[in-house]
């Protein structure tokens, strides 16, 4: 991003006008022009859309014709009281957020957008939770909004993270005349329902051997009853979570346990054997925010990697897992008018069986696990309403193409949206690569000119470091250490935003990515990793 | 009638010339077209990796086998290494975490390139490396893994994987016989590694109709828990077991004989090929490799105090060279064996050196490969088989295994890994080619 003289006189004077807010007051009609203000060369407009969904964007008046579209992450449908920490509390809100990062107040991204020229846009959108539908139109709506203040847009890079990434996608898929560019951060996808299903295994485990009132699915259509169950339902996840803590050590099981969970308790199966099956089961990663699940306290050094460090890393991971889980199978059900997650047909052996001998140790062997997977025929499975689940496919479905330059980034440890998600991505990708370039080789026969199609994805990781497990003085891991790198949901810098941002007007610009080492050098300078070859494992379901 | 131009007459003179001088003067990867399409290998030079455990639970014992590889492929370097190139070895450790094997397997791969990988250890480790790092789809071979699960044999699903270690599917049904013959109406005990290690075995036993009166399966790794070896001697006191069969590894082997020692218990003990290394045993207390004395136990290598064996006596020069201060002991045997067969597979891929061509050349040529063990070697092209049989022996008072035969006699039996029967072999092995080379 080389920035002129004059750019940098306007863009002083930008970073001064936006470092206290981003978001001028909207006008409250919805569909109405949008309110902007102009102050020291920035301009800030906030609006309604169509459907109600509050908006805002910014633009200086160096804007160089490209906006920066952004598709804020998952928020839930309903409010979430204090008593649910650390969940809760939350208040719904519909927030404009035209930037990463600007919903924690951290401006440092829009600000080095908007200072270089860029503009930046974004919806709050008029729905909460899974919002695809609201957030495509939304989106769609954002885009001539803006193009009608600043008509001298040339370029939309759509981005977005987590559920926006969702909808960043959706919007490059259907709508691919509105987008140049598009920037998936931590993306969010259900490739074959796959997501749904982590999230479903994940939660019937739990029911199915630490307490049987635990809610998978099936939640009421009233608005007031629903909320009820999916509090209620985050409330006994985050009890059996502090049980299964207090467990750890001497394998005690919750005495919110389900009678198969109590047999295997007194068959003397440690319930941290149990937690980690049920975590394999449904495919959600062994390595934490704060277990790298290689290291050890002082003492236990050896043995704690391999019969500890797999459960702890699981029992940190599932607080998310499980309670957004609870809040978008629930949402998702609502959408689609009954349920959609099914596991009537699941071979949960097969799930655990190149696991068993991996996590050996912290299993408690084979035997163990054939005594867990044995526990799990007491609980019935769930059985999807088969209209719901045609109806959730074209409101969150993706196909996964990619036709405009595409940067993803991931970390390779992450508990809410798997990398899984990448690598399918990747996978999807390859394919069509590989067909398109059959295609170029069959009309070069034609021609008798060559011409490779050009690269459209590059991926950068955000590699889980190898040793980063902090421990206590009395040898529990510490959690309030810092976070190991590559692990946990969206944790990017302002610095990796840009880096995938620049990246992407220097891809635009030229016309092509640049070369692997360009890309690499650029990765690696915040922290991120370019490596073609690099794979993570599918969704379990997909395997 | 062909007509032929003074002209293309000398252009063609003179390429013949050139692809002479070629042929007589420039090095192997010239000859090579696929040179450089496979990392890890140049004119001078093959790069191989290894990952296993150099510390943690599995390191006493263990960590001396990349050690052995190296001395011996220095050995082989010092004498001209393979068509001109030699041998280096990348070693890492993985502390015999299977997911942090992985790790080391996709650092040997993508940050070190290497050629193959060769000797990684254990079940669970080289199988979820296997996977995680997709050496089948990327056509990256993976020799003479040190594991006898029976699965990597199936070179369909392992089509880059080979192991040269009789499957413990084989020694289980051996054992059996072995067993059934010696304790008959003897109330009998299974200690058994409770993952694919051990429920291979127990596929043995089963396939070869030896039942226990008791089974005491432990979680890999759980041996190292004070409590893990108190409770089976426990079990075992309680069913008044005569005779005690123990697959597992050697800290397993550990914790059960000096807790028995400990609680005054005495057994027959009868321990699988994995668990029966006194050096292991040392590394826990030098005191403990008494408590070996008259265990029986079985292998398919020469014993290593064997000097009247030709490859023993090598190896234990070209080691005591090269590790002045250690012990040769089965680690090391396993370990030189290992980098012997590798070096024997690189000699018959041949000059023009490539991945596909060292996996064909094993599957082709390698039941023929020259080899210390004392029992046939299975490769083709339908399976990944190494080493078929074992001998039985006694643990004399130092821990050295020596064969029931008499003295350096072995008596060696030879099954598979399915439903035939054990028989004696009668595999003469082929003399070790000249130094050892």
């Amino acid at each position: 991003m080389k920035i002129s003289l004059k750019s940098r006189i306007v863009s002083a004077f930008a970073v001064t006008a936006l470092a206290g807010t981003v978001v001028v007051g909207a006008p409250t009609a919805a569909n109405a022009a949008p309110q902007c203000a102009t102050a020291s060369y920035v301009t800030q407009c906030g609006g309604v859309g169509a459907d109600g969904a509050p908006y805002a964007f910014i633009a200086a008046a160096n804007f160089n014709g490209t906006v920066f579209l952004y598709s804020h992450g998952v928020r839930p449908a309903i409010d979430i009281p204090a008593t649910l920490a650390p969940v809760g509390p939350y208040t719904k809100t519909n927030a404009a957020e035209p930037g990463p990062l600007a919903i924690s107040g951290d401006l440092t991204v829009i600000n080095s957008l908007v200072a270089a020229g860029y503009g930046v846009a974004g919806s709050g959108y008029s729905r909460q939770g899974v919002n695809a539908t609201e957030a495509l139109a939304a989106n769609k709506e954002l885009i001539a909004t803006f193009k009608e203040k600043f008509p001298t847009t040339k370029t939309v890079i759509a981005w977005g993270a987590s559920l926006g990434a969702l909808h960043t996608q959706m919007l490059a898929e259907k709508n691919p005349e509105l987008v140049d560019g598009v920037i998936l951060a931590c993306p969010a996808a259900n490739p074959q329902d796959a997501l749904i299903a982590y999230f479903g295994d994940a939660l019937w485990g739990f029911k199915a051997l630490f307490d049987p009132t635990i809610k998978v699915g099936g939640y009421s259509t009233d608005p007031v009853v629903r909320a009820g169950e999916q509090h209620a339902n985050i409330g006994k996840v985050l009890t059996v979570l502090g049980k299964l803590s207090a467990g750890l050590s001497s394998g005690a099981w919750p005495d919110t346990s389900s009678p198969a969970g109590k047999a295997l308790e007194k068959a003397g199966i440690p319930s941290r054997s149990a937690l980690l099956t049920v975590g394999l089961m449904a495919g959600v990663s062994t390595r934490s925010k704060h277990v790298d699940g290689t290291s050890g306290p002082t003492g236990a050094a050896e043995t704690y990697p391999l019969a500890v460090a797999p459960a702890v890393a699981i029992l940190e991971n599932m607080g998310a897992t499980l309670n957004y889980g609870t809040l978008l199978i629930a949402d998702g059900e609502l959408l689609a008018g009954g349920k959609v997650y099914d596991n009537s047909k699941t071979d949960y052996a097969a799930r655990v069986a190149a696991d068993a001998d991996i996590y050996s140790f912290a299993l408690s062997g084979n035997s163990a696990v054939a005594g867990i997977i044995g526990a799990l025929a007491a609980t019935p499975r769930e059985t999807a309403d088969a209209a719901a689940v045609a109806k959730i496919a074209p409101l969150i479905g993706l196909t996964g193409k990619i036709t405009k330059p595409t940067i993803i980034f991931q970390a390779e440890s992450e508990e809410f949206v798997p990398a899984s998600i990448v690598q399918w991505y990747i996978d999807g990708y390859a394919e069509q690569y590989a067909a398109a370039k059959m295609k170029a080789m069959a009309d070069a026969k034609k021609s008798r000119s060559y011409v490779a199609p050009t690269n459209n994805l590059v991926v950068l990781w955000a590699k889980t470091a190898a040793k980063y497990s902090q421990f206590t003085a009395a040898g529990s891991p510490d959690l309030s250490a810092t976070q190991g790198a590559g692990t946990g949901h969206c944790n990017w810098t302002a610095a990796q935003w840009l880096a995938a941002a620049n990246l992407m007007t220097a891809t635009l610009k030229d016309g092509k990515f640049p070369l692997g080492g360009k890309i690499t050098t650029t990765a690696r300078k915040v922290g991120l990793s370019y490596d073609t070859k690099f794979r993570v494992p599918l969704f379990k379901s997909l395997q | 009638m062909i007509r032929i131009n003074r002209r293309k007459l000398i252009t063609t003179s003179a390429v013949l010339a050139i692809a002479a001088l070629t042929v007589a003067t420039v090095p192997a990867q010239a000859l090579n077209p696929n040179m450089g399409s496979d990392p890890g290998v140049t004119a001078s030079s093959i790069k191989l990796g290894i990952t296993s455990p150099l510390t943690g639970i599995a390191a006493p014992g263990y960590s001396k086998i990349p050690g052995a590889m190296k001395a011996y492929f220095d050995y082989v370097n010092t004498n001209g290494g393979v068509y001109n190139r030699k041998i280096t070895l990348v070693s890492k450790d993985d502390q015999y975490i299977p997911t942090t094997a992985v790790a080391k397997a996709n650092e040997l791969i993508l940050r070190d390139k290497v050629f193959a990988l060769v000797g990684t250890l254990g079940t669970a480790s080289t199988k979820a490396l296997t996977a995680s790092t997709q050496l089948s789809k990327r056509g990256i071979p993976s020799l003479f893994v040190n594991s006898g699960w029976s699965g990597f044999a199936d070179s369909k699903a392992y089509p880059t994987t080979f192991p040269h270690l009789p499957s413990y599917q084989m020694e289980a049904k051996i054992m059996a016989k072995y067993v059934k013959e010696t304790y008959p109406g003897k109330k009998i005990a299974l200690i058994y590694q409770d993952d694919d290690f051990g429920r291979d075995a127990l596929a043995g036993f089963k396939t070869a109709g030896l039942t226990f009166d008791t089974y005491i399966p432990y979680a890999s790794g759980s041996q190292s828990l004070p409590a893990t070896g108190a409770g089976w001697i426990s079990k075992l006191k309680t069913a008044g077991t005569e005779v005690t069969v123990l697959f597992g590894v050697s800290s397993a082997s550990t914790a059960a004989l000096a807790n028995a020692y400990a609680a005054g218990f005495k057994t027959q003990w009868v321990l699988g090929s994995v668990g029966g290394d006194a050096t292991t045993i040392a590394a826990t207390n030098k005191a403990y490799v008494g408590f070996l004395y008259g265990a029986k136990g079985f292998s398919f290598a020469p014993a290593t105090t064997d000097t009247t064996d030709e490859y023993v006596k090598l190896f234990q020069g070209i080691y005591a060279a090269a590790q002045p201060t250690e012990t040769f002991d089965n680690n090391v045997l396993a370990g030189m064996s290992n980098a012997f067969l590798t070096v024997q597979a690189l000699k018959a891929a041949g000059a023009n050196l490539t991945r596909a061509g060292l996996m064909k050349a094993i599957e082709t040529k390698g039941s023929t490969f020259a080899n210390p063990f004392l029992t046939p070697l299975g490769y083709s092209s339908t399976a990944h088989i190494g080493a078929q049989g074992y001998w039985v022996g006694t643990y004399g008072p130092t821990g050295a295994l020596t064969p029931d035969g008499g003295k350096f006699a072995y008596v060696v039996y030879t099954t598979d890994s399915g439903t035939g029967p054990v028989v004696l072999s009668t595999y003469k092995r082929p003399a070790m080619p000249a130094k050892g080379l």
